[in-house]
């Protein structure tokens, strides 16, 4: 059979690019810079997009090439353009000391990999072998993202890095949704990414506010509203 | 044709109040666009209670009678709280709350409110579980900015937390309708769309892949009851509640707690019909049980009235949970009882502290003093019958629902959530009735306060409705909730 439609090959394509996206999950828990931070979330949101094409390709599947270019539209171009000018107006380059220090992040990150693959293990499916196994390593990495994303979520202070943390959850639901069911149905994927969209244009507005209001967007000073 | 003017008539007030200059259009348009859905949705009540369900658009939407039931709170409430608007608004207005930019404040008032409740009748319209996954993601957007209105430090904080809490919890809920829909997968004919459809999912339910459903209900329960406040993913709701404009607060506190509790009805619906009413009702009497406690020391020590109520919908948030976990015929329709009574009841208080809010200028007990009565006859008054109403004393409607799903708790061998619930109740009823006693008793602390049409005449129709739910239901609005009780249980 020709390469290019051997479902075995189109499986190693998904798992090793399904590495790579969690390589850079962890780079970015261990990464303080924004900017670096966005560009990786840039990329890694390139590589999903890339692996919705494959599993689309590889299984014949139409709408996840739709999903695939919205993705790439939305989250490899339209939500880093709009963070990175977020970034120069509020004029925040850096994360300054997340709670957790950053090898100890690395290592929480390499613990909820392991969760992450101890979890997927429920979801084998009877019939192991044909193309429906196909993206099966690519679900671990999937419940990984989603669990480094929420580790993130606790540990960062910066309003903006929270965002991207948020935003992290959301390719790892992505992923989970490619490689359980070969994408949502197109309607809901439209949907989702439509309120991502929104999602980052109002936090946008609400970081830029808080920077002007406090001076930092450290939201650990946000502690006036208590009991 | 409902089910889509429903929708269209929002949209199109929220479209018109962003484009029109002047005050007065865009109180008219939301206005009109408010009864008209209003109107709109108590036809769809009708032509539910004619045809069993309603549909468009091969099924995209779809309606029963639960959505009839919880679409109907949603338009009533709204329709009140726009009358209430303009009166408040125009108060903000002239005392100068907005600043120097009323026109502005004014416009994103107009123009969020309606695409708010749009977005929360499009959660009960729509039948793909997805789609009704983005409607409940698009509320939280909808309504961030309510939220930070006014644009204190203290409302950025809670429209922050509002925000991210929020996102959070509704990425799991997410992740769990992703699941539900691997988890029906293998069934046989379902088209690509349609298996994410609940008419679709309720009817083969059973067939559904087992350990699936077991994750997707946690997780879908985390995210929706994150939307709904339970504990102990509830710290966003009393600063969301206390910092946005109290017609918004009314409609969060009780349109849209329903909105977020009929997304975890459907996914229990379809829970215990593929693995049983057990383990889904042990996952939720634990979180209801959670927030009923939890809400019974802050509101003892509350200093602020309108987290009082917040944490008071808390309570609440738990007992309708609490109802759902205990399942079965009597406990649903304790629920479905429930949630219609707790709307009208919540939405009167939060109207009643808006008055005693603008008048007094402070939300906290201490400066207050009391007398709310000798200054404000009607609200003083209306606040106090609502509070004893919604602490559940005879012969208020919230009494009799209550009682119903406490029964319900003993009947079907719960004895120990029954008497939780009601050590629970007893401790959050003597908080209420303490604080709100001193608000609204006493000697008057400031000059009579003039009429106000508009908030008042508001106040008095929600009152009636209140007291006339508590002796008779209409027939329709009845066979509406025992409907919603039986898509409930499936008989």
């Amino acid at each position: 059979m020709h390469t290019f439609q051997d479902p075995q090959f189109g499986d190693k394509v998904v798992t090793l690019m399904a590495a790579l996206v969690l390589v850079l999950q962890i780079a970015m828990a261990g990464q303080g810079w924004i900017v670096t931070n966005i560009r990786i979330f840039a990329a890694q949101s390139l590589l999903l997009a890339a692996m919705a094409g494959t599993i689309a390709w590889f299984n014949h599947a139409t709408h996840l090439y739709i999903a695939a270019a919205l993705t790439l539209l939305v989250k490899v171009i339209l939500v880093p353009i709009l963070l990175e000018r977020l970034v120069e107006r509020i004029d925040i380059r850096r994360e300054i000391e997340p709670i957790v220090n950053v090898p100890l992040s690395v290592l929480i990150s390499g613990g909820l990999t392991l969760v992450g693959y101890i979890i997927a293990e429920s979801f084998q499916r009877p019939q192991g072998a044909g193309p429906a196994a196909l993206g099966h390593n690519a679900l671990a990495v999937a419940i990984s993202l989603f669990l480094i994303g929420f580790f993130m979520t606790i540990n960062r202070r910066k309003a903006l890095t929270q965002v991207l943390a948020l935003l992290c959850l959301e390719n790892g639901l992505f992923l989970a949704a490619i490689s359980l069911t070969y994408g949502m149905p197109l309607i809901v994927e439209l949907g989702v990414l439509f309120d991502v969209l929104v999602a980052v244009l109002v936090l946008g507005i609400l970081v830029y506010r808080i920077r002007e209001t406090f001076e930092s967007m450290d939201v650990s000073r946000l502690r006036r509203l208590r009991g | 044709m409902i089910l889509a003017a429903l929708l269209f008539f929002p949209l199109a007030a929220a479209a018109l109040s962003a484009m029109v200059r002047r005050r007065a259009w865009m109180e008219a348009a939301n206005l009109a666009g408010f009864a008209i859905t209003f109107v709109l949705a108590l036809a769809l009540a009708g032509e539910v209670l004619r045809r069993g369900t309603v549909s468009l658009w091969g099924d995209f939407l779809y309606a029963d009678h639960l959505s009839a039931l919880v679409a109907l709170l949603t338009a009533s409430i709204a329709l009140v709280c726009a009358v209430y608007a303009v009166g408040y608004l125009r108060d903000d207005e002239r005392s100068g709350a907005f600043e120097d930019e009323p026109a502005a404040k004014l416009r994103k008032y107009y123009t969020l409110t309606p695409l708010f409740v749009f977005s929360m009748l499009l959660v009960v319209l729509a039948n793909n579980l997805g789609v009704m996954w983005a409607a409940i993601e698009a509320t939280t957007l909808a309504s961030v900015f309510l939220v930070t209105f006014y644009g204190k430090v203290t409302s950025l904080e809670a429209a922050w937390k509002y925000a991210i809490i929020g996102g959070v919890g509704l990425s799991m809920a997410l992740f769990g309708t992703i699941v539900a829909y691997y988890s029906a997968q293998h069934l046989p004919g379902s088209g690509e769309l349609s298996s994410l459809n609940w008419s679709v999912l309720a009817g083969r339910a059973a067939y559904l892949d087992k350990p699936a459903m077991r994750l997707a209900f946690v997780l879908v329960l985390m995210g929706y009851g994150t939307k709904a406040g339970l504990a102990p993913m509830h710290t966003w709701k009393p600063d969301a509640y206390s910092e946005a404009p109290v017609p918004s607060a009314a409609i969060l506190s009780s349109v849209m707690l329903n909105c977020a509790l009929y997304g975890l009805v459907r996914f229990y619906v379809l829970t215990s019909r593929c693995l049983g009413t057990e383990y889904p009702g042990r996952l939720l009497l634990l979180f209801g049980m959670l927030s009923m406690g939890i809400s019974v020391p802050f509101v003892l020590i509350q200093k602020n009235f309108r987290r009082l109520l917040a944490y008071h919908t808390i309570d609440h948030a738990g007992i309708m949970v609490t109802a759902l976990g205990i399942g079965g015929k009597l406990a649903c329709l304790g629920l479905m009882l429930h949630m219609t009574f707790h709307t009208v009841a919540k939405s009167l208080l939060f109207l009643c502290a808006g008055n005693v809010y603008q008048y007094f200028r402070t939300d906290l007990f201490h400066k207050i003093k009391g007398g709310v009565l000798r200054v404000m006859p009607l609200t003083g008054a209306v606040f106090l019958m609502a509070i004893l109403a919604i602490i559940g004393m005879p012969p208020f409607s919230l009494f009799q629902s209550e009682f119903v799903i406490v029964r319900a708790a003993f009947a079907g061998g719960h004895a120990w959530a029954g008497g939780l619930f009601i050590l629970f109740g007893t401790g959050v009823f003597a908080g209420a009735l303490l604080h709100v006693g001193s608000l609204v008793l006493g000697p008057a602390s400031a000059p009579v306060a003039p009429r106000r049409p508009w908030r008042d005449n508001s106040l008095v129709v929600l009152a009636a409705v209140l007291i006339a739910i508590g002796f008779w239901l209409p027939a329709p609005l009845l066979d509406l909730i025992r409907g919603a009780a039986r898509i409930v249980t499936g008989d």
